[in-house]
This record gives structure tokens, sequence and C-alpha cells, in this order.
């Protein structure tokens, strides 16, 4: 049974479509990345799974029932553009959080202190949100969506603005909520980010899904038709019949092969002409490109000039 | 109705412990009790006081005034009567132009060219703008000059106490509009400054958290419309907190034996009726709510202060519309015009206790003005809550009426 289940959902803003024809489902227990470049629809999708706003036609299931806001208090949410009350102590912040998602005050008082603990802000718990630190903000609020124990966690963006010791903190703390069987669901603009992270990705552009599977099922059918190579000496090999396409920098070649097969007949062939190679390395295709790839062949991406992201910057905010 | 109750909580707390909240409170009934204290001292010290002379051959005369002016009812002056004489004369201006000396002025009396004529007074004072004695010298004057004119047509002492004894009309059987009014503004002045301070409030913490951006967390859980009705009750709350200390520290006041003072004989019937004061708090606190979710209505709408002070016209107008109707109201407060008035929703705070305060209003009607009051809250909030939620995800602009109109349709 799938966590979350979109069915060709569509949400319009006035002219503007913000989501168009949308379907992806989360397995339980998984990480999922929910991946496009800036304004593609990932926040609105995000806000159409947790009902902030309804989505025009379409369904949203979350827990195998068709969405209902009872199950709110299962799902932790932590919004792109980060916001808490300035003014409010960060112990009573969180308190009041996690009273909202169903905490009695005395557990969400408790958890809120094991948490400060467990991310290393002990000496933020007594003070005011507007004296701590940006990081130190993003953490309370990283908390304040877990604090409930959900089974689903939604996270907008989580890394953003984040130091790599925090952000790697972070990272190490929603993989133990993997391990703890919690369903994960994160956007980013950032492929490079999740690539060693997610179990599935769904990428998403100009309001529609491009591609969607687990890591390996999409990584598999994109071909690993490149090679590295670091060499000296005689450089004949470039021009085999196994090579599509062959670009030399210093030292290195970036090598396009035909077809993944090509790439141990092209490395004997390289040592029997005497190159002396240092390196030679297929290389797996990384997300970025996957992405770069697929978005490329989309008619929106000429109907859009060719460019990834919205020029217009963040307008589905 | 959980979540309700946890975003007032919030919003009342942490409103009450700031230290605005807290000298607020206590600094404004201190103000109160200065002014009444300060009006009540200036008051006796109003009785004009001042040092005078009066020149006159009429020694009669000359002394009937003294007395007036030295013992009557305002008056406690320091009064020198003197025989006319250039020398006299001479003696009093040096006076007037010498810093050291007390005198404030002095009154010549020029007896009358011919015997039934009224005598000549000349007031020569040291400052021209020492308006209360020459007042309080003209009253005097006039005072003495009648009874005189009295005594001299042949009326005793004590007829003449009678004549000029000042009559009094009891109102208490009717009710005393004097009071009903007095109310009405004192209603009047406390909603118009509650509704501009917490319902303004109201509006300022919707547009903080927008611009602080907590509101994505809380929708996260919440339903706007959870939301506004928990900012309207915390912040109301709060209100009434601070209107209901100043309340008690306004009645401990009136109770003081200096307000009692100040307000004489005449307080004494104007003690309001418990049922009264039910109305009062009962048509207060809806009145109350209705405006703050007027005002969260607003904030729904706009996106920071500035936006948010070219709208609170739309919180004033119905309020001066009510004045505007208080003359009618309380000249036939049975008459139709003021019947319908005061039904009308954002009339019924002011208009509906007014008139309960005048005369009988049947129960249907009062029972009638809270269920459309309570159906107008309600209806506001669910207004608002889809204004704020279209408008905070979809927008960072102010909708005009036409956006507004078609974001009602969204879901």
């Amino acid at each position: 049974m799938p966590i979350v289940e979109l069915q060709n959902i569509r949400k319009t803003y006035d002219t503007k479509v913000a989501v168009e024809g949308l379907s992806l489902t989360i397995e339980p227990g998984t990480m999922f990345g929910l991946l496009g470049p800036n304004g593609s629809g990932k926040t609105s999708t995000i806000r159409m799974m947790i009902g902030m706003t309804v989505p025009d036609s379409g369904a949203v299931r979350l827990f195998g029932q068709p969405f209902s806001r009872s199950v709110l208090n299962r799902v932790g949410y932590l919004p792109e553009e980060r916001g808490l009350y300035k003014k409010m102590k960060v112990l009573d912040q969180l308190t009041f959080l996690g009273q909202l998602h169903g905490l009695k005050e005395s557990d969400a008082r408790k958890r809120s202190r094991d948490w400060c603990e467990r991310l290393q802000i002990t000496e933020a718990i007594d003070k005011k949100t507007e004296e701590l630190s940006k990081g130190m903000q993003q953490k309370i609020q990283f908390i304040a969506s877990l604090l409930h124990e959900p089974e689903l966690v939604i996270m907008d963006e989580p890394f953003s603005g984040l130091d790599p010791v925090n952000a790697e903190l972070l990272m190490d703390t929603l993989i133990e909520l993997r391990r703890q069987g919690k369903t994960v669901l994160f956007s980013t603009h950032r492929m490079d980010q999740i690539e060693k992270l997610c179990d599935s990705i769904a990428l998403i552009y100009q309001g529609k899904l491009v591609l969607s599977g687990s890591m390996r099922e999409v990584k598999s059918r994109y071909p690993r038709n490149r090679v590295q190579a670091v060499f000296s000496g005689d450089d004949s090999f470039l021009r085999s019949s196994h090579v599509a396409d062959a670009r030399v920098y210093a030292g290195i070649a970036e090598i396009t092969l035909h077809s993944p097969e090509g790439a141990q007949p092209l490395l004997r062939e390289a040592v029997s002409c005497g190159a002396q190679i240092m390196r030679f390395e297929v290389i797996e295709p990384t997300l970025e490109e996957i992405f770069i790839t697929t978005v490329k062949g989309t008619p929106e991406f000429a109907e859009a000039g060719g460019r990834l992201a919205e020029a217009g910057g963040k307008t589905d905010a | 109705m959980h979540n309700v109750w946890l975003i007032a909580r919030r919003e009342y707390m942490e409103r009450v412990r700031t230290k605005g909240f807290i000298l607020a409170t206590v600094l404004i009934p201190l103000f109160m009790a200065a002014l009444v204290g300060g009006s009540a001292f200036f008051m006796t010290r109003t009785k004009t006081s001042s040092h005078i002379a009066i020149v006159t051959s009429d020694s009669t005369l000359g002394h009937d005034l003294q007395h007036q002016l030295e013992t009557g009812k305002d008056n406690q002056m320091t009064v020198d009567l003197l025989q006319p004489s250039e020398a006299t004369r001479a003696g009093l201006e040096a006076q007037l132009h010498t810093h050291a000396a007390q005198l404030a002025g002095y009154l010549w009396i020029t007896p009358p060219a011919a015997s039934g004529e009224r005598p000549n007074f000349a007031y020569h004072a040291r400052s021209a703008g020492d308006i209360s004695t020459e007042d309080a010298i003209e009253h005097g004057v006039n005072a003495v000059m009648t009874h005189e004119g009295l005594l001299g047509s042949g009326l005793t002492d004590a007829q003449i106490k009678q004549i000029t004894a000042p009559v009094e009309i009891d109102t208490s059987s009717s009710g005393n509009s004097t009071l009903a009014f007095g109310i009405a503004y004192l209603f009047f002045f406390l909603m118009y400054m509650v509704i501009m301070l917490y319902g303004m409030n109201t509006a300022r913490s919707i547009i903080e958290e927008k611009t602080s951006r907590v509101f994505e967390v809380l929708l996260a859980t919440i339903t706007p419309d959870q939301l506004l009705a928990g900012k309207i009750l915390g912040v109301g709350a709060v209100g009434v907190t601070q209107v209901g200390v100043w309340m008690i520290a306004a009645a401990a006041l009136a109770a003081s034996p200096m307000a009692m003072h100040l307000a004489g004989a005449s307080g004494a019937h104007g003690i309001l009726s418990a049922a009264q004061i039910g109305f009062f708090i009962l048509y207060f606190i809806f009145g109350f709510l209705l405006y703050s979710s007027m005002a969260a209505a607003l904030g729904a709408m706009t996106n920071s202060e500035q936006e948010l002070q070219q709208l609170n016209m739309f919180l004033v107008i119905p309020l001066a519309f009510c004045m505007v109707m208080l003359f009618p109201t309380v000249r036939a407060p049975d008459s139709t015009l003021a019947r319908v008035v005061s039904l009308i929703p954002f009339c019924s705070p002011l208009l509906m206790n007014f008139r309960t305060a005048l005369t009988s209003v049947p129960a249907w009607e009062i029972i009638l003005s809270v269920v459309l009051m309570s159906l107008t809250i309600a209806v506001v909030i669910w207004f608002s809550s889809r204004i704020y939620r279209v408008g905070i995800l979809m927008y960072g602009k102010k909708p005009s009426l036409p956006e507004i109109l078609r974001w009602l349709k969204y879901s």
C-alpha cells in the first residue's frame, strides 16, 4: 500500500499552470526525492499532498485512503520558506508546534529537549528565536516537523542554507528515520545531494512529471556509455570504431561510446596500441545529466525557450 | 476546536507577557486617576481667590459686594474697601504696577448721577487676561444689585432667597437620558479605542505571520479558519483583559471619596442596573469579536502594515454610521428606523445596547441581534480564510476586488 498516491492532479492559478497531470506513488519506508528546477511545481505538489491547497482535478491519497485532514498528525512537514515566531522562546515554540500536531504539552516539552540534545543545540533552548543563527533556526524547524514522530516526513529543500557539517547531521537524521521505517519525501533542486540518499525519485519540469521510478531503474534506463581515461602516449585508440565522440583535455579524455559494450574492447585497443593508461573509468550518468537529457527531449523545453528554470524566479511561492 | 484554543492561548500568553501590555495596563489607570485627581484639585483651586480693592462712597453696596466676593458660593477673594479719592487711585495704580504687590485690580464705583439709576462700575485689572476675576466680580455685582433692587421693592430676605434659588428638574422616574447618553458615549469611545487597538492587533498579528512565514507550518496541521478564529479570540482576550483591568480600576476610582465628592448628589441615582451591565458586557464582547473578524479579513488581504492602514477606514465607517444613527435612536428608541438599524450586525453592539438602556426592547429583537452578529462573524471568518489561503499561497501582492471574488471560488 503506497503511503502517498497522486492521481493525475492538476492545479492552475489564473493563467499559470502550476501542476499538470501529475501522478506518482511513494512506497512506505523509502526515501523519495522530488526533483526539479526552481518554479517547476515541487512546492505546489507538496502543498496539495498535505491539503494546504486542493487540486483542481485528480485525487490525492495518503496512507491508502482518500485525503482527509485527520491523517495530518501522521505527517511532518518542513516548508521551504522557514518561519518561526521570532519573539518566542525556542522551547515554548517547539512545544506549541508539537501540541498543534496533537501532542500533550508535557510530551511535547520532553521530546523538544531530547531533540535539541540530539541536534546539538541545547544552548538555544531558553533563547528567543530571533537571537539564533539561521542554521540553528533551521534545525529548530527541522525538529518541529519531527516532534510528533510522523510516519511520513515531507521536507521542502531541507538542506538549503546549511553548512556542510549541519547538512550532514540532518542527512544522517533522515537516514536514521528511514531505517526506523519512516517514509521520507524531500524536494530539492540540488540533484547531486540526493544521488546517494534516495531510493526513488520523480523529476518534474514545468509542472509535469518527466521521469520517475527507483534510482536503480532510472539509472539503468540511461546507458553507461561514457568513459573517462587518463593516459599518456599514443592516442590513436580515441579514433576506434567504438568511439562516438571524444574530447581530450590536458591528459584526460572524455569519451562517448556507441554502446556500453564498447568499453572493454576499447581498453584492450588502447593498451595494445601502446598508450600508458593511468585510469580508465566507465562513468555512470549523474542525475543531473539524466535530468538535462530528459528535459531537453520534452516539448515544454522548446516552449520555455530552452530554459531549465523559470526566468521569473519563484512565482509559485 | 482544540487547535483554535491552542492558537488563541499562544497569542494570549505571548501578548500578555510583553512589557508594552503590562505598562499600558498599569499606566493608563494611573493616568486616569491622575486626570480625575488633577481636575478635582483644579476645580477647588479655580474658586476665584484674587485680591482686589473696591472703591466706593456707598458703604452698604461696598459691604454687600465685599461679603459676596469673599464668602459667596464660588468665591474666596480678598477684598479691601476704600473711600474714593485721588490719593486712593494713585496708590492703587502704583500697586498694580509693582510686581511685589498681590493686588489683581480694583473696582471703582461711581455713584449714579440721579437717584434710581444704576451706579457706574469700572474695573482696572493688572492683567487683561484675568477673566475669572472679572467674571466673579460681574456675577457678584449682579447678585448684589438684584438683591438690593428686590429689597428696595419691599421684599424680605427670605422671600428673595426663595425667588433666586435654582430650579432642579427630577427625571428619575423616566430614566436618566443624560446618563444613558453618557453610557452610549463611553461605550462608543471604549469600542472605538479597543477596536483600533486590538482589532488592528489581530490584523497585525496575521500580517506578522505572513512576513515571518510561520503560517506555512501552521497550515500543515490546521485550517485557515481555525487559525483566524484562534487569533481573533486570543488577541480579543488580551483586549478584554486589559479593558477589564481598566474598568475595575475605574470602578474603584469612582467609589473613592474624591470622585463621590465630584459627582455630588446627582451621582446618587446614576447606578446601573445589573441587566444593563449584562447587556453592556454581552454587546461589548460581540461587537469586539465582530470588528476583530473584520480586521482579520483586512489582515488576510494585506501584506504589510502600510497597506493595512489604508484599509482601516472599513472599520471606522460602520462605527461612524452608528454614531450618526445614535441621534434618531435616542429621540425615538421604538421607531421602525431605530429597530431596523439596531439589528444591523455592525450597529447592534452600539445601538441595541443603547436601546436597552432607553426602553424595554423585546427579547426576540435581542436574540435576533445576537444571532445575526454570530452569523456575520462566521461569514466574515469564512470569507477571510479563503482570501487568506489563496492569497498567501499564491502571490505576494494585495489582491484587487475582482481577484478576491475569483478567489472565493477556489478551493
